[in-house]
Formats: C-alpha cells, sequence, structure tokens
C-alpha cells in the first residue's frame, strides 16, 4: 500500500509541477525554481520518508529499490547518449581543458578540505576519508547550466556564451563520473584492487549492453518498438548492475556513450524516444532520493555551509581559469563560476549511488551533505546566473540641473 | 528472421555471461529489474520470431519466458520473477481497461443475453463432467483417496470450478495482437468475462462447502456476501474510478501516459486490498468512460495500444517464467487427461449450445481453452486454504494451466483466423 502511496504522491506532485497557477502562485517562495527543476520532488519525497513524516518506512523504501536502480539506469543512459561523441570529436583540445580546469577547481577546493575534516572528525579509515572526500569532490564539481539555457533562450544572455556554458557542463559531467568511478574503487569494496575490478565490470557491462542496444535498435522503424526495446535495455543494463552490485550509474552512463557512438542515426532517435520517459523517471528518482534523506542528521548540516562555500569558491576561481584557458576558443560570460553554481541532477544520481553501494555509517553524512547542499546551490544559482552577466558598475555622468542646461 | 533470431541469442549470450558472473561475485542484489529488462528484451525478439513463424506473438512470449526463467536455463532469479508481480498485476488492469473502453451498451444489448445463456450452459456441462470424471478416477488422486463421499464430491466440484475458467488476458491479448475486429471476436471477449464471474460465483460456493465439509463452518451469509462484494463491488467501484479518470481527462487532460499508468497500478492495488477482482474493476472503469465519452475513451484505447508491446511482451514472459516445469513432471498424466477432458468439454458443449452462426459455433471452443491468471489465483487460494490437500490439488491446477497456456493462444489465433476476422497486416506477421 506504501508503494501505491509512492504513485499517487509522484502523480499528485507531477500534475502540479506543471500547474502555471502554482509556479506563479509559488515565486514568492523559491517554488517557482525548486518545481521547474524537480527538487520540488525531492523535498516532497524527504517530507514523506522515514526520518520526518514517516508515511514510507524503511521498508517500504526498501522495497522500492528497484525503481530506484531502475531509474538510475535510464538517467545514466540519457547522460550517455548525451555526451555525443560527433560534437566532443571536433571539439578543440583547449574546450576539455577548460572544462576540467573549472571542475578540477570545484573538485580540489572541496576534497582537500574535506579529507582534512573528515580524516580529524571521524574514525574512518584512511581508504574511507579517501572515499567520502573524493565523493563530495565528485559531487562538488559537476553542474547543471540549466539556467544559461534559459537565460539565453530569454534572450537575456548571448547565444554563443550560453550554448558554451551548456558545453562546459556537459563536459564536467565526464569529470564528475570519473571522480565518481574514483571514489567508488576507494570506498565500495574491501581493498581498492577489488574496487577497482568492480568498476572495471561496470564498464564492461554499459560497453556490452550499449553496443548490443545498438544492434538490437538497427533498422527498427516502429517508435513504440524502439521504445520498448530501449526500456529493456535500461532495465538490462541497470538490472545486471544491481543484481551484481556494482554502479548501475555508470553501466548507464557508458552504455548510453557507447551507444551514441556506434548507434548513427538511431541513437538520435533513441535519445527522442528516452526523452518521453525522461521527466517521470526523473522526477521518480528525486522523489526516492529525497526519501532517503535524514533531515534530522545536524552533523551534514554542519558540514553544508563548508561544502556549499567551498564549492561556490572553487566555481568562481575554476570559472576564471577556464575562461583564460579557453580564450579564443569559447566565449563565456565574464564570470563563467556564477553561472555554474547549480548543481544540477548528476550529482544527486552520484551521491545515492554512494549510499547505495557504500554500506557505511559516513555514507548517509555524504549523501545528505550532497543532497541538501543540490537545494541551496539551485535556489543560489537562480540568483548568481544574473551576476555573472552583469558588468561592473560604472558612475554614470550626472544629469545636469535643468536650469544650468538652459 | 534470422536477424531477429541473432538478436534473441546474442541476448541469451550476454544473459548467459551475467549468470556466470554471480559465481565469482558473492553477496548478490536484487534481481528483480534484471528479470523485468531480460525478459522484456527476450520476449520482444521472441514474440517478433514467432509471428514470422506463424505463431501468436504471445506464445513466442510465453516460450522465452519459460526458456529463461528459473525452471530451465535459469538465467533469471526465481525472486526476480516473483517481484514482478506488481508489473503483472498492472498489466491485468492495462489490458483490462484497454478492454472495457470497447464495451458499449449497445453490444452488451446485442449479445448479452445469448453470452449469458451460452457461457452458463458451457461452463455447467464442463463442470458436470470435471466432477464425475474426478469421482470415477479418485482412486488415480493420492489426495482423494482416504476422503468420504461428500467430502470428495465437495472437493471435485472446487476443482471442477477451476478448471471451467478462461483467461480473458490472453483472449484480449490475441485480440489486440490480431486487431481482431466482427461478431465472433465480440462474442468470444463477452463469454470469456461472463465465464469467470460464474467461477467466482461457482468457486465460492464450492470453497464454502468444502470448508463446512473439512471441519469448517459454512455460513451461507458469508458466501453470498464475499460473492456480491467482490463481483458487484468491482463493478461499481470500478465504475466509480472510470468516473473520476473521466473527469481527470476532461479537466486536467495531461501527462496521459504516467496518470494510465497510476490508475491502473491504483486499481491493481484496491483489487488486493479491498477483496475485489482487479479484472472486473478495470473492465467496469473502462466501460464507464466509453459509455460516457467516446472520444475519451478513443484517447485512452490509443495510449493503451501504444504500451501494448512491452506491456504484453513482459507480462507473458513473465507468465512464461513462473511456469513450473518441475510440477509437470509429476502430475503429467493426470493434468494431461483433465485438459483433453476439459477440451473435448468445450467442443462438444460449444457446438451443442452455442449460437445459430455456424462461424461461431464451430470456432468457440478454440477462443475458450487458454487459461491464466485468475486460474492461478484460484489455485494459490486453494493451497492456502485447505491445508489438508490444497498444496497437491494447487500442484495439479498448475501443471493444467502450463499446458493451457502453450496450446491456448494458438487455438485463438486459429478461431479468429478461421472466423475471417484477423486484420491482413497481422495475420503475416508484420507489425
Amino acid at each position: 500500500m506504501q508503494v501505491l502511496l509512492v504513485f499517487i504522491v509522484v502523480f499528485v506532485l507531477s500534475v502540479l509541477a506543471s500547474s502555471r497557477w502554482l509556479l506563479q502562485w509559488g515565486r514568492f517562495f523559491f517554488l517557482a525554481q525548486l518545481s521547474a527543476s524537480g527538487l520540488l520532488f525531492l523535498v516532497f519525497g524527504a517530507l514523506v520518508g522515514p526520518h520526518a513524516l514517516g508515511l514510507l518506512d524503511v521498508s517500504a523504501l526498501d522495497s522500492a529499490r528497484p525503481l530506484l536502480s531502475l531509474s538510475l539506469g535510464v538517467c545514466g543512459l540519457l547522460v550517455g547518449i548525451n555526451l555525443e561523441p560527433h560534437i566532443l570529436r571536433r571539439l578543440p583540445l583547449r574546450a576539455f581543458v577548460a572544462s576540467a580546469v573549472q571542475s578540477g577547481a570545484a573538485f580540489t577546493a572541496v576534497c582537500v578540505p574535506m579529507a582534512i575534516l573528515l580524516w580529524i572528525n571521524t574514525p574512518l579509515s584512511p581508504s574511507g576519508v579517501g572515499g567520502a572526500a573524493v565523493m563530495l569532490g565528485a559531487a562538488a564539481s559537476v553542474s547543471s547550466a540549466h539556467f544559461a539555457v534559459l537565460w539565453y533562450r530569454s534572450g537575456r544572455m548571448e547565444h554563443l556564451r550560453g550554448l558554451s556554458v551548456a558545453l562546459v557542463a556537459m563536459l564536467d559531467d565526464m569529470f564528475g563520473l570519473a571522480v565518481l568511478a574514483l571514489a567508488l574503487l576507494f570506498a565500495s569494496a574491501t581493498s581498492p584492487a577489488l574496487g577497482l575490478g568492480l568498476v572495471a565490470l561496470a564498464t564492461l557491462l554499459g560497453l556490452t549492453c550499449g553496443a548490443l542496444i545498438a544492434y538490437l535498435i538497427h533498422g527498427v522503424e516502429d517508435g513504440a518498438e524502439l521504445t520498448a526495446i530501449l526500456l529493456g535495455g535500461a532495465a538490462l543494463v541497470a538490472g545486471a548492475a544491481a543484481f551484481l552490485r556494482v554502479s548501475g550509474l555508470l553501466a548507464g552512463v557508458m552504455c548510453g556513450a557507447t551507444l551514441a557512438l556506434v548507434g548513427g542515426t538511431q541513437a538520435t532517435r533513441a535519445f527522442r524516444a528516452l526523452g518521453k520517459v525522461e521527466r517521470p523517471t526523473y522526477l521518480l528518482l528525486l522523489f526516492l532520493i529525497g526519501a532517503h534523506l535524514d533531515a534530522t542528521d545536524w552533523k551534514a548540516w554542519a558540514v553544508l555551509p563548508v561544502f556549499v562555500a567551498l564549492r561556490f569558491l572553487g566555481k568562481v576561481v575554476g570559472g576564471r581559469m577556464a575562461t583564460t584557458a579557453a580564450k579564443g576558443v569559447l566565449r563565456f560570460p565574464r564570470e563563467l563560476g556564477y553561472a555554474l553554481v547549480a548543481q544540477g541532477g548528476l550529482s544527486l544520481c552520484m551521491a545515492i549511488e554512494y549510499l547505495l553501494l557504500v554500506p557505511r555509517a559516513d555514507s548517509q553524512l555524504v549523501f545528505g551533505v550532497v543532497v541538501i547542499a543540490a537545494l541551496v546551490n539551485e535556489v543560489l544559482g537562480a540568483r548568481t546566473i544574473g551576476l555573472s552577466t552583469a558588468r561592473p558598475t560604472r558612475p554614470s555622468p550626472r544629469p545636469l540641473p535643468s536650469r544650468e542646461a538652459a | 528472421m534470422i536477424r531477429d533470431a541473432i538478436r534473441l541469442g546474442l541476448l541469451m549470450a550476454l544473459l548467459l555471461a551475467i549468470t556466470a558472473l554471480t559465481g565469482i561475485r558473492s553477496g548478490l542484489g536484487s534481481g528483480v529489474v534484471l528479470a523485468g529488462g531480460a525478459l522484456l528484451l527476450t520476449g520482444i525478439f521472441a514474440g517478433k520470431v514467432a509471428a514470422q513463424t506463424g505463431l501468436p506473438r504471445l506464445t513466442g512470449y510465453l516460450l522465452i519466458g519459460i526458456v529463461v526463467g528459473p525452471f530451465a536455463l535459469g538465467f533469471i532469479p526465481k525472486e526476480g520473477v516473483a517481484g514482478l508481480d506488481l508489473v503483472k498485476g498492472l498489466a491485468v488492469s492495462l489490458i483490462a481497461l484497454t478492454a472495457g473502453t470497447e464495451l458499449r451498451l449497445g453490444l452488451i444489448r446485442r449479445v448479452g443475453k445469448e453470452v449469458a445463456r451460452v457461457g452458463a450452459l458451457v461452463s455447467l456441462v464442463v463442470f458436470v463432467v470435471i466432477i464425475v470424471a474426478m469421482l470415477l478416477g479418485r482412486d488415480l488422486l493420492p489426495f482423494m483417496r482416504e476422503m468420504t463421499w461428500p467430502q470428495a464430491v465437495a472437493v471435485s466440484a472446487l476443482l471442477a470450478s477451476v478448471v471451467v475458467s478462461f483467461s480473458p488476458t490472453v483472449t484480449i491479448a490475441i485480440l489486440q495482437e490480431t486487431r481482431a475486429k466482427g461478431a465472433f471476436s465480440e462474442f468470444l471477449l463477452a463469454i470469456v468475462i461472463i465465464g469467470d464471474l460464474f467461477v467466482m460465483l461457482v468457486f465460492a460456493l464450492a470453497a464454502g462447502v468444502t470448508k463446512a465439509l473439512f471441519g469448517g463452518r459454512f455460513e451461507l451469509g458469508v458466501v453470498v456476501g464475499g460473492i456480491g462484494w467482490e463481483i458487484i463491488g468491482s463493478v461499481l467501484v470500478g465504475a466509480a474510478i472510470g468516473f473520476g479518470a473521466l473527469l481527470y481527462m476532461k479537466r486536467v487532460g495531461r501527462e496521459i501516459p504516467l496518470f494510465l499508468s497510476g490508475l491502473c497500478f491504483v486499481m491493481a492495488e484496491l483489487g488486493i486490498h479491498l477483496h475485489l477482482s482487479p479484472l472486473l474493476l478495470s473492465l467496469a472503469a473502462g466501460a464507464t468512460i466509453a459509455n460516457l465519452d467516446e472520444h475519451i475513451a478513443q484517447r485512452i484505447h490509443h495510449a493503451a495500444e501504444q504500451a501494448g508491446l512491452p506491456v504484453f511482451a513482459l507480462f507473458f514472459a513473465a507468465a512464461g517464467a513462473s511456469l513450473h516445469l518441475d510440477v509437470l513432471l509429476v502430475v503429467g498424466p493426470v493434468a494431461v487427461a483433465l485438459v483433453l477432458l476439459r477440451g473435448i468439454s468445450l467442443y462438444l458443449s460449444a457446438r451443442a449450445f452455442g449460437p445459430k452462426r455456424a462461424v461461431i459455433r464451430e470456432n468457440l471452443w478454440m477462443g475458450l481453452i487458454s487459461q491464466a491468471g485468475v486460474t492461478f489465483g484460484l489455485a494459490a487460494l486453494i493451497g492456502r486454504s485447505f491445508p489438508a490437500f490444497g498444496a497437491d490439488m494447487e500442484t495439479l491446477i498448475i501443471a493444467m494451466v502450463t499446458l493451457h497456456e502453450l496450446v491456448g493462444p494458438l487455438l485463438t489465433r486459429r478461431a479468429l483466423a478461421n472466423a475471417g476476422e484477423i486484420r491482413e497486416h497481422a495475420r503475416s506477421g508484420a507489425h
């Protein structure tokens, strides 16, 4: 019956999320931003979860685990297909360098101080501290360009600059996922060698499934059949990863990237077909992620300001370094870092993946910090996007008094 | 066809590799999503191969489910298949909701009386024949040897009430797959639904009497109340849900795929928790919508048809994976005898009491052979309710359903083809 409740809540929220009336009314309480990005589902999930109202208990969350695995697989597949190899091949090296510099700066700004903080305050082993700090760094390194996209579509940001921000955000997904793999390597197994084996297994699984799905959809004309095969493929890769207890997100991304690489024109159709289920899947995932959040954990709230501040610093400094690195190749807004403050959904996927694969007490802390920070950064990002394009104010010439003018 | 067979082969090779990896990985996770993905993909391609060889897609779904399932090659973990019950419930509701959108009052007025007459007579003949056969052959069935005569009669009636049951799910699936339309299709659909109402009624009575004869109490009021609630309650609650759905479609009309999934999920769960029939509930909801607003019914029908391929492939492949082949080996001969007896009874009674139109009278029996979800449900109920003989009887029924699931879809398709109601592109197997 609790699963039924989840479904009803998700459905009602989904309808409300597309209500204009609610969006207008919610403008005053940041609800519009949270609703548009779907993060309102995260909040509702946290409210009905076992750590708040308790409408969903721990056993209900356990029974919803297959849904969570499936949603992660679908999201990973979409991220992978979205990497678009034909665009990546044409990019100059400096674009990659710029992206790596900005995400690397955010990663370093968070990972190193957090490692020290965790080392001093928790009884974790060196590899445990390494894993948790790297995971926090990975979540900090990724960003969402949806505000930049909204701004250039509404004419408030130059089209080319908006696209450049979107490109950098797409590339930093790759960086973030590579770092997630590193975090899992340290933390998800008893030894780094075994961790490496599990990450390799997830990658291999994704590659194999991606190639197989590309072959399965080759020549399929019917849209409904294409969607069915893709959904089956997403379930296969996510399910195999969940069954073998390896990262479904990494496997999904590798699967999507392989499909994009070898799928030809069918990959574009696949992306469009999966796009139909993208929003419901994403909203369901956010709801389930929210339900796993323990908002009463004071440690997470204590670490949160440090994480947000360090990430902000890293993004601003990294953004300036990236602007220098990409000079003459990409045109960024004046302050690239301000346009990349929003964390986006991938960091949440990474956090829940870490929580599922690393069954330790500190995982809940890492998860809580990343999830609450995503909400804070979403609200913050809506404010800083305006600052990213603003020119420094110059004193305007004082208007002459009319009598003097005369 | 070769390309689809190769695709199916590659999928099975991947599943084999995943199964092999489980040997080196200790402490496995949940296999539910893996089961869902594997059954959906293999189901789709097995269905295509089946269609290209002239078989119903549904047979392909069932066969591949059996092959990759836990009782044959074991590529799909047993608990993974069990975890798909939620999906199965959702699929039954979606299938029935879609069928309900075709149940208009005009159709019920046109064929209602005839269907009720034929359905009752055919069911009665099968019911009596199976009771007599069980009583004559009670020495062959170890669980009946020690029973007194009244007990043996009641248990035979209980088994016979289950053996009579038809499969609306399989019938609807085949009708949708072949896009069949016409007098025979209408009659067949109506009779399998009415037949199941008869089964519910007789099963509840037989179960009440059997319980009393095995030391329990027979309370007629409770039995009648239970049946009334299951049938009338399902129709009333279904109509209310249909009305609500209609209001949603008119006033909101957004997120229709998500809405339909949610609706079917609600009906499946309500059926379980309120002791209603999910099938009747969904049929009543669909029929309410169809009779109040034809345009919206068409929109729902279209949206549900879009989801038809994955729903059917997953549902029937999962049904195939759940079939207990080991059981078939144990009680095979008795099950085969009962299947043959049921088939012959259906053939003779349908020909004797069937409608005047020869095309319906001659082909009806083939459409009535299938058995699936409802029968499984009743078998499980017997297993739980009667500790003295329930487990043995459940085994026997499961073996019968396994056989019926394999031959039923083939015969239903053949009946539709004989009636000339299969649309050309479906007949050729092209999708």
